[in-house]
C-alpha cells in the first residue's frame, strides 16, 4: 500500500514536471527554456508576481541592481569631478585594472569593470558598485611604480568584489525596496511605485556616497581591501609591498592641507601598513618590482609630472 | 490500447524526471560576456552570451564552468558571470510558492533597473550620466590584457579564479 502511493507521487511529480516544464519557468534543464535559451515575457510577469519580500539583504540586490546604482554612485562622483581627459593614460590605468580583475574573485560583473582618473590633486581613489573605479591625479603622482597603482587598483577591486558599498546602505532602505518590488507584476512600474522606488533609490545612493565621500567605510572593510589587494596583486604577478610602499607615503597625515579624499575616509596608513607587512611576511617569496613595468608606468603618467 | 497510452505517458514522465535529475542550468547573470573555447580570459570566444540566457551546465574546473548553449556549442564561462544556485522547481504556475528569490527578480529585470533610472535623473539633472556612458564605453579586450601580462612580465595566466 505505501509502496504503491510512492509510485503514484513519483508520477505525479514526473506528470507535473513535465507539464510545468511546458508551460512555466521551472530552470532545470536547457530546453524547459524554449528554443531561444530565454525566459518569455509572460514567465516574467508570472515571476514577478510572487515577488513579495522574499530579499531582505544586500546579498540579495541582484546583478543589474547593482550596477544601476553603480551607475548612479558614479554619476554622482563625476558631478562633482571632472575625468582627466589623457586617453593613453586612461587606457593604461584601465587595462592594468582589468588584468587585475582577473585575478581576483569576481573577475565579471553585470557592466564589468572600468577605471576613470580624475582631475583633481586630491589623493583619492574610490569604487562605486558593479566595478565603477576612479582614482585621482593626486594620487597617481604618489605612485612612483606600475606595482604601487596596481596595489590600489587591487584594493578598489576587492571593495568591489566583495560588495562593501553595498554593505553601507542601510537595511531599512532594502526592506522598503524590496517591499515596493514585491507589489507590482507589470514589466514597468506604475507612477506611484516608481515615485515610491526613486525615494528608496536616492536613499540608497546617499548611504553609498555617504560612506565612499564623507565617512569613509568601516575600518574593517579597508583592512579587508588591503588583505584582497595583497592576494590580488601577487596572483597578477605583481610586487605585493607595492601597497606598503604606497601606505609608507601616507604616513604622518595629511599635512597643510587637510583631512581631504583619502585622509578623511580611511584609517591611518601606519594602522594598514604593519597589517600589510605581515600578512605579506606570512607569504614567503612574492614577485619583484620590474624595472620593465616601472618603465612603462612613467611614461603613461609622463603627462602628470611638472 | 488506453493502458499503451497511459504507459507512454507514464514513460514521458519519468523521462521529463530524469533530465531533471540530470541536467543542471545556469543563467548568465552579467550584461554581455563570451562562451569560451578553454576555461581562460584569453581563450578564443566562441559564442556572444547576454543576461538571461540559460545554459546547460556540463562540468565545472577552477572557477569555470563548462556549459552548453541552446543551440549545441560547448565551451567555458566564468562562473562569476553566471547565476550557478537552482531556481524553486515549484515556483511559477504553482501554489506551493508565494515568494520570488532574488535570482527570479532578476531574471524579470525588475528592481532598480532604467526605468528608475530615468526616473531618478529627471529630477537630478547635476549627476553627469553622460559622464558615466563615456566611462562605460572604456573597453579592454583579453588580447590587450594578454600582451600586458606578457610585456609587463606578469603572471597572469588569465585563468581567473
Amino acid at each position: 500500500m505505501k509502496a504503491l502511493r510512492f509510485g503514484s507521487v513519483v508520477v505525479a511529480a514526473a506528470l507535473a514536471s513535465l507539464v510545468l516544464s511546458q508551460c512555466s519557468v521551472v530552470q532545470q534543464g536547457a530546453k524547459i527554456l524554449g528554443d531561444t535559451g530565454q525566459i518569455s515575457e509572460k514567465d516574467r510577469d508570472s515571476i514577478v508576481k510572487t515577488s513579495e519580500a522574499v530579499r531582505s539583504t544586500f546579498s540579495e540586490i541582484t546583478e543589474q541592481e547593482e550596477y544601476y546604482i553603480g551607475r548612479a554612485v558614479s554619476a554622482l562622483i563625476l558631478s562633482r569631478y571632472k575625468a582627466n581627459t589623457n586617453d593613453a593614460l586612461t587606457d593604461y590605468v584601465n587595462v592594468c585594472g582589468k588584468t587585475i580583475s582577473y585575478s581576483s574573485d569576481r573577475p565579471e560583473t553585470y557592466g564589468g569593470y572600468h577605471f576613470l582618473v580624475l582631475d583633481t590633486d586630491e589623493i583619492n581613489a574610490l569604487a562605486a558598485p558593479g566595478g565603477f573605479v576612479f582614482v585621482t591625479k593626486g594620487l597617481l603622482k604618489r605612485c612612483k611604480d606600475e606595482e604601487m597603482l596596481a596595489s590600489i587598483l587591487a584594493h578598489e577591486i576587492g571593495h568591489v568584489a566583495s560588495k562593501h558599498g553595498l554593505q553601507s546602505i542601510k537595511k531599512s532602505r532594502l526592506v522598503d525596496a524590496f517591499k515596493v518590488l514585491g507589489k507590482e507584476a507589470a514589466t514597468r512600474y506604475g507612477s506611484k511605485e516608481l515615485a515610491e522606488l526613486t525615494g528608496i533609490f536616492e536613499n540608497v545612493l546617499g548611504d553609498i556616497v555617504e560612506s565612499l565621500v564623507e565617512k569613509g567605510y568601516d575600518r574593517k572593510y579597508e583592512y579587508e581591501a588591503d588583505k584582497l589587494a595583497v592576494k590580488y596583486a601577487t596572483a597578477t604577478g605583481y610586487d605585493p609591498n607595492g601597497l606598503g610602499r604606497f601606505l609608507k607615503t601616507m604616513t604622518g597625515g595629511p599635512g597643510a592641507g587637510g583631512a581631504k579624499g583619502w585622509f578623511k575616509t580611511h584609517p591611518s596608513a601606519e594602522d594598514r601598513l604593519d597589517k600589510v607587512n605581515s600578512q605579506i611576511k606570512g607569504m614567503g617569496t612574492v614577485p619583484k618590482t620590474l624595472d620593465v613595468r616601472t618603465a612603462r608606468f612613467l611614461q603613461a603618467a609622463k603627462g602628470l609630472r611638472p | 490500447m488506453k493502458r499503451s497510452h497511459r504507459s507512454a505517458v507514464f514513460a514521458g514522465a519519468l523521462l521529463a524526471l530524469a533530465a531533471w535529475l540530470i541536467a543542471e542550468t545556469v543563467v548568465v547573470k552579467v550584461q554581455t560576456t563570451s562562451l569560451r573555447k578553454d576555461p581562460k580570459f584569453y581563450a578564443a570566444a566562441i559564442a556572444a552570451l547576454k543576461a538571461g540566457d540559460a545554459l546547460e551546465k556540463l562540468s565545472s574546473q577552477g572557477g569555470w564552468v563548462q556549459v552548453k548553449t541552446s543551440s549545441g556549442v560547448v565551451g567555458w564561462v566564468h562562473s562569476s558571470a553566471v547565476e550557478t544556485k537552482k531556481f524553486n522547481l515549484m515556483s511559477v504556475g504553482g501554489t506551493m510558492k508565494t515568494q520570488a528569490s532574488a535570482n527570479e527578480v532578476a531574471l524579470a529585470g525588475k528592481g532598480f533597473n532604467k526605468q528608475v533610472e530615468d526616473s531618478y535623473k529627471s529630477k537630478h539633472a547635476g549627476a553627469d550620466f553622460a559622464a558615466v556612458d563615456r566611462m562605460l564605453k572604456i573597453a579592454v579586450s583579453p588580447a590587450e590584457v594578454e600582451a600586458f601580462v606578457k610585456k609587463g612580465k606578469l603572471a597572469g595566466s588569465g585563468g581567473g579564479k
